[in-house]
């Protein structure tokens, strides 16, 4: 860019001189040939003088001539020569020319002494022509230098973006297979360096994703051939319950033992494969418009405490929200279940429309007990899988297995919706656990939720 | 009268636990380890229900469950893994009453049995015979006739029909069909309706794409209309 703009300045300069030199020159033999016919004419009419100075080109010219200025142009009068070039001419009587500003221009003045008439001759010719030339020049040199510098700039952005494209491609491939699309691919190009680079890469993601389905299908076969077995289990377990009473008490309370763990054990192994099926992908929802009250009513007559009170104000029985609604169940028996096991108090949930949401379109389903609370920083680890919070010690030995929260995270994010922990904020010790749904309308009812076919007046 | 249930099963000890905990039912239950095996069973000593697993080693139970179909009415209880897999639409399909998913817990398996072999409504004295158009419905007989030829219908089809009929031009919601026909709860699935009513059509209707009896109301359920 400074090379180019030095030049443009350097041509200019170089222009300039020579082109100013050439039309002075020029100028200069102009005038000794104008003042030479002015002479003439005064030689031969030396009353004349405004005659003489009128009778050919279109310069502007002024005669001094026995004390008296004559000129042709109201422009061009004694006023307008410099001094010393006055002096120079009329007194030492030698020729001179110098460069002016002259009404806003720039022009030459020649001044000539006629010797022979007794006068001074001084022409005035405008060097605006040849500034408006230069100026063009000038002109055309700065953009010819700014389209080079910009087209330079322009050139090597292209080529070092052809250069980096590829490493920000890799980049964009790396995050996507981060956050577990293992799909995700480098193109193939033609540049021989780069396909190297490609292939190992590609062949780096067909690896990982192999190892990382390999570990899907493994959780998932391990807890399919685990659920036969404690299908047996189950029912035979059943079998004696029903039976329970020609037992000896011993045996009745092993047999208690046995359920209990039996029933854990399977929930264990559900919640393992969800997970596993989550991992994969394979997750389908049954989805269809649930009337929000009705439903979490319905979930929680499900649930471990089917007693568990509901706050709503009566606006919010007409809440519609999307959903498969025996896993969005889950969630909400997930929710109870931790805060029984891990609050030990009774929860109770509130529903509402999100805090600061103009636009209506949101709905919070809030599990709320009164437990110990969260401990600072343990709002996102409880849900991380296995995970059991902070307060891991006064919580063991409590039958969740600590994958109730991640999986009903994993369900909440597959609904659109969003679920957090946090400390309540009316005061009293405790935790809530949000979950905030899109609030559904019904004029979108998809045609695929309804029976099909005519609706008949 | 005692109810004969044919479980199809090929792990020796689901189908063990299960039969004791039918039998625990008061029930009598014949075990067949393969669909082949099913199918002699089921036609030298006919069950009232059959519990198919769809995953058996030879013929598959959709296959099994066409098969029966072909030749009974008998209610039939699919188990399949998954619940959300096209095998549960596929199932019902194929001839299915009603579906589980494994595991299941013996007590609710003898809720869905105990709700598929429920009779029908008796019928009001002198209402002996339901028209609707060309179709007749005689509740007492379990009979279905349309143009005045009888209509081969499922016992969970027939149910189902019933049920409509009961309230003629009343509005039943999927929700009110599950319960009263299946006898599920909230949770149960709107597909098992949208299937026998797609299954009764069929057979009822001139026409099953321009149902004239079983129509649907749109965003509400079904009725049936004459």
């Amino acid at each position: 860019m400074i090379l180019s703009a030095v030049l443009a300045i350097t041509t200019y300069g170089f222009t300039r001189s020579s082109f100013v030199q050439q039309r002075e020159t020029a100028e200069i033999n102009q005038a000794f040939a104008n003042a030479k016919r002015v002479q003439n004419d005064l030689l031969a009419n030396p009353t004349d003088v405004i005659g003489a100075l009128e009778q050919f080109g279109s310069a502007q010219r002024l005669v001094y001539i026995g004390g008296v200025w004559t000129s042709n142009s109201k422009n061009f009068t004694q006023a307008d020569i410099p001094t010393s070039l006055k002096t120079r001419v009329i007194t030492d009587l030698r020729a001179a020319n110098m460069i002016v500003d002259h009404a806003q221009n720039t022009a030459l003045i020649v001044g000539i002494p006629l010797e022979q008439v007794n006068a001074v001759y001084f022409e005035l010719e405008s060097l605006r022509q040849t500034q408006d030339a230069l100026r063009s020049v000038l002109i055309a040199l700065l953009l010819s230098g700014a389209i080079t510098t910009a087209v330079g700039i322009g050139l090597g952005l292209l080529v070092s973006g052809r250069t980096v494209q590829p490493l920000v491609q890799a980049a964009q491939a790396a995050k996507a297979i981060a956050q577990g699309r293992f799909d995700t691919r480098l193109e193939t190009t033609q540049d021989r360096d780069l396909q190297a680079l490609t292939t190992a890469f590609n062949d780096m993601v067909e690896t990982l994703q192999m190892r990382v389905e390999r570990d899907a299908r493994f959780t998932s076969d391990v807890s399919h051939e685990l659920r036969s077995p404690l299908m047996t289990l189950a029912a035979s377990a059943q079998v004696m319950h029903s039976r329970r009473d020609e037992l000896p008490e011993r045996s009745q309370a092993a047999l208690d033992l046995l359920i209990g763990d039996v029933t854990r054990f399977q929930g264990l192994v559900e919640d393992l494969l969800e997970i596993s099926r989550f991992d994969a992908g394979a997750i389908r929802l049954i989805n269809e418009p649930l009337v929000l009250i009705e439903f979490v009513r319905q979930a929680i007559a499900v649930s471990s405490l089917p007693r568990t009170d509901i706050v709503y104000a009566s606006a919010s029985e007409q809440i519609l929200v999307q959903g498969d609604k025996r896993r969005l169940a889950r969630v909400f028996a997930n929710l109870i279940d931790n805060a029984r096991i891990h609050s030990g108090g009774k929860p109770k949930i509130v529903i509402q429309l999100a805090d600061d949401d103009p636009t209506m379109s949101h709905v919070w389903v809030i599990v709320e007990d009164d437990g110990s609370g969260l401990i600072d920083g343990e709002e996102e680890k409880i849900f991380e899988r296995f995970s059991r919070g902070g307060s891991a010690g006064q919580r063991a030995g409590s039958e969740g297995a600590g994958l109730g929260l991640a999986l009903a995270a994993e369900h909440v994010a597959l609904h659109s919706g969003s679920i957090w922990a946090e400390n309540r904020t009316d005061g009293i010790r405790g935790a809530r656990f949000i979950v905030e749904l899109d609030i559904f309308v019904a004029s979108t009812v998809p045609e695929k939720s309804l029976p099909t076919t005519e609706a008949s007046a | 009268m005692t109810i004969r249930v044919l479980t199809v099963e090929d792990d020796e000890r689901i189908r063990a636990s299960v039969k004791l905990a039918l039998e625990d039912e008061g029930w009598i239950v014949d075990e067949a380890p393969t669909g082949e095996d099913a199918i002699t069973i089921f036609q030298s000593s006919p069950a009232d229900v059959v519990l198919i697993d769809i995953m058996l080693p030879g013929i598959d139970g959709f296959e099994l469950c066409r098969t029966i179909r072909k030749i009974s009415d008998v209610p039939i209880v699919m188990v399949t893994a998954r619940i959300d897999t096209h095998d549960v639409v596929a199932g019902l399909e194929a001839g299915a009453d009603d579906y589980l998913t494994k595991p299941f817990a013996p007590k609710e398996l003898s809720a869905r049995i105990r709700a598929l072999l429920r009779r029908v409504r008796p019928s009001a004295p002198g209402h002996s015979k339901l028209v609707f158009g060309n179709l007749e419905i005689i509740p007492d007989e379990g009979k279905v006739t349309l143009d005045g030829k009888e209509v081969p219908l499922t016992k969970t089809e027939f149910r189902l029909l019933c049920e409509l009929a009961h309230d003629p031009n009343g509005v039943f919601s999927r929700e009110v069909l599950l319960d009263k026909v299946w006898g599920h709860g909230y949770f149960g699935d709107g597909r098992l309706v949208d299937v026998h009513i797609r299954r009764l059509r069929m057979k009822v209707e001139v026409d099953p794409a321009e149902p004239t009896h079983v129509v649907t109301v749109r965003g509400l359920g079904y009725r049936l209309q004459s």
